[in-house]
């Protein structure tokens, strides 16, 4: 009983903290770079979303959330593995924009796999061609809620 | 009951726990007044702590080709060398917990030994980022350390005494430093950035270029060490310097005023400048910091020879 309580405490914390300092790391694994923007715009003042806690990191071991843009090439899917196989547990993939959901505009090219779900397990997705950085925030919100359940 | 003293001292304050409370703190502090700076509204007040948390509960990777017992054992090091450090300095404007003639240089080596924990951590990893930023750390630890050294050494020759806590005894009832060693000051502020790694002189740990340097390869328990350290330095790099200059520390009050207005500054001038090129930084201070330093020092020794200080 005792040892469930102590479970559930850390648990508790383990969450609170998982929730509130999500890290990221943005990848373009082979977009036209309209969502890279989009999300170089989220990171600005304006946004502030370090205010919610992220930050942006430069290295994949920092980082608890991947954010992924553009189908995957077959050219940069290695990359994009390699990336993901970096970062230490727990980690999140978001993918941002209609390619990295379908492959987009690209889908059915032969340089093309994808969505990026054809590559590495993605929590959640965000669609728009670009999305506003609204919806990218939105987005973000959406997997932390899911985290604390 | 000695040794009970001995241990709160070591374990709650003004070694342990509350050294690490008021790290996050002002890490906190430092953030949301460069947020405020930019027009942001920055962080919340746990956001440190929530960092912290969430890193030591995340997997550490060992990458290929380090040493383990470094790799594991270099971020316990520093974290203690910088906890050790804090036993010499009046936190909170209390009397320090240990104290003997000469631990102002025992003191500052054991902050330097954070530094060089950074240094070997990247240098011990095959990681090109992780190599080229302990290089730069390791650079910048040269050319920081002796302007950082006579700066605090002019308020020691001052006091005539190398004891942190006579010294701020003798800040606290005499003219406060910054109006009788202006160019001290302005030297120990600028060494303390270089110390923290604060922008302007972020070359070691540029993310534009070289990833996060020497802190690259490390993940979870390692990094939130590494940064706990770096917290706790700030804590004591404040203190250190405020009461030197700023007129000595003597109650909880002054301490917290003193100190982040120090902070204040600190903040507004790494909001205003970018960054410098690793040779510009050592260019500053070893071409203008160290000399100034040294004219400043010499000056207080000549004037103290001759009777007038």
């Amino acid at each position: 009983m005792e040892g469930n309580f102590e479970r559930t405490l850390i648990d508790g914390l383990n969450t609170w903290a998982r929730t509130n300092s999500p890290w990221a790391i943005h990848y373009n694994s082979g977009s036209c770079n309209g969502c890279d923007i989009e999300i170089l715009a989220t990171l600005t003042p304006r946004y502030d979303i370090e205010r919610l806690g992220i930050k942006l990191q430069g290295s994949p071991r920092h980082a608890d959330v991947l954010i992924c843009t553009g189908p995957v090439s077959r050219q940069s899917r290695d990359r994009l593995v390699r990336i993901y196989e970096q970062m230490p547990d727990p980690k999140f993939v978001v993918a941002v924009g209609s390619c990295a959901i379908s492959g987009g505009a690209f889908r059915g090219l032969y340089n093309i796999m994808g969505g990026i779900d054809e590559v590495i397990p993605v929590n959640v997705f965000i669609p728009g061609c670009p999305p506003r950085p609204e919806a990218i925030i939105y987005g973000v919100v959406q997997l932390l809620e899911t985290l604390k359940k | 009951m000695s040794e009970l003293s001995s241990l709160l001292a070591l374990m709650i304050f003004p070694g342990g726990l509350a050294l690490l409370a008021a790290g996050l703190l002002y890490e906190w502090a430092d953030r949301k007044l460069v947020a405020q700076l930019q027009n942001r509204l920055g962080p919340r007040w746990f956001q440190p702590l929530a960092d912290t948390f969430k890193l030591l509960a995340k997997e550490e990777i060992v990458p290929q080709g380090v040493h383990k017992g470094l790799f594991w054992g270099l971020p316990v090091v520093a974290v203690a060398a910088a906890l050790t450090a804090a036993l010499y300095v009046p936190l909170a404007g209390l009397n320090p917990a240990a104290a003997f003639r000469g631990d102002l240089i025992v003191a500052l080596y054991m902050l330097s030994l954070l530094t060089l924990c950074l240094g070997l951590a990247g240098a011990n990893t095959y990681n090109r980022f992780s190599v080229i930023g302990a290089t730069r750390t390791l650079t910048q630890l040269f050319s920081y350390e002796a302007p950082f050294m006579l700066s605090l050494l002019g308020p020691a020759l001052v006091a005539g005494t190398w004891q942190i806590s006579s010294i701020n005894q003798y800040a606290a009832g005499n003219t406060w430093m910054i109006l009788t060693q202006p160019v001290g000051f302005v030297v120990a502020l600028v060494g303390l950035m270089g110390k923290l790694e604060l922008p302007p002189f972020d070359a070691p740990e540029a993310e534009t270029e070289i990833v996060s340097g020497a802190l690259t390869e490390y993940s979870g328990r390692g990094l939130a060490l590494f940064h706990l350290g770096k917290d706790i330095e700030l804590v004591i790099g404040l203190t250190l310097v405020s009461a030197f200059y700023l007129g000595g520390l003597t109650n909880p009050l002054a301490f917290l005023l003193k100190t982040l207005a120090l902070l204040l500054i600190l903040a507004v001038l790494q909001s205003l400048f970018a960054r410098l090129r690793i040779d510009q930084t050592v260019g500053l201070w070893w071409r203008v910091g160290a000399l100034l330093a040294l004219v400043q020092l010499l000056l207080v020794i000549v004037l103290k020879g001759t009777g007038v200080l």
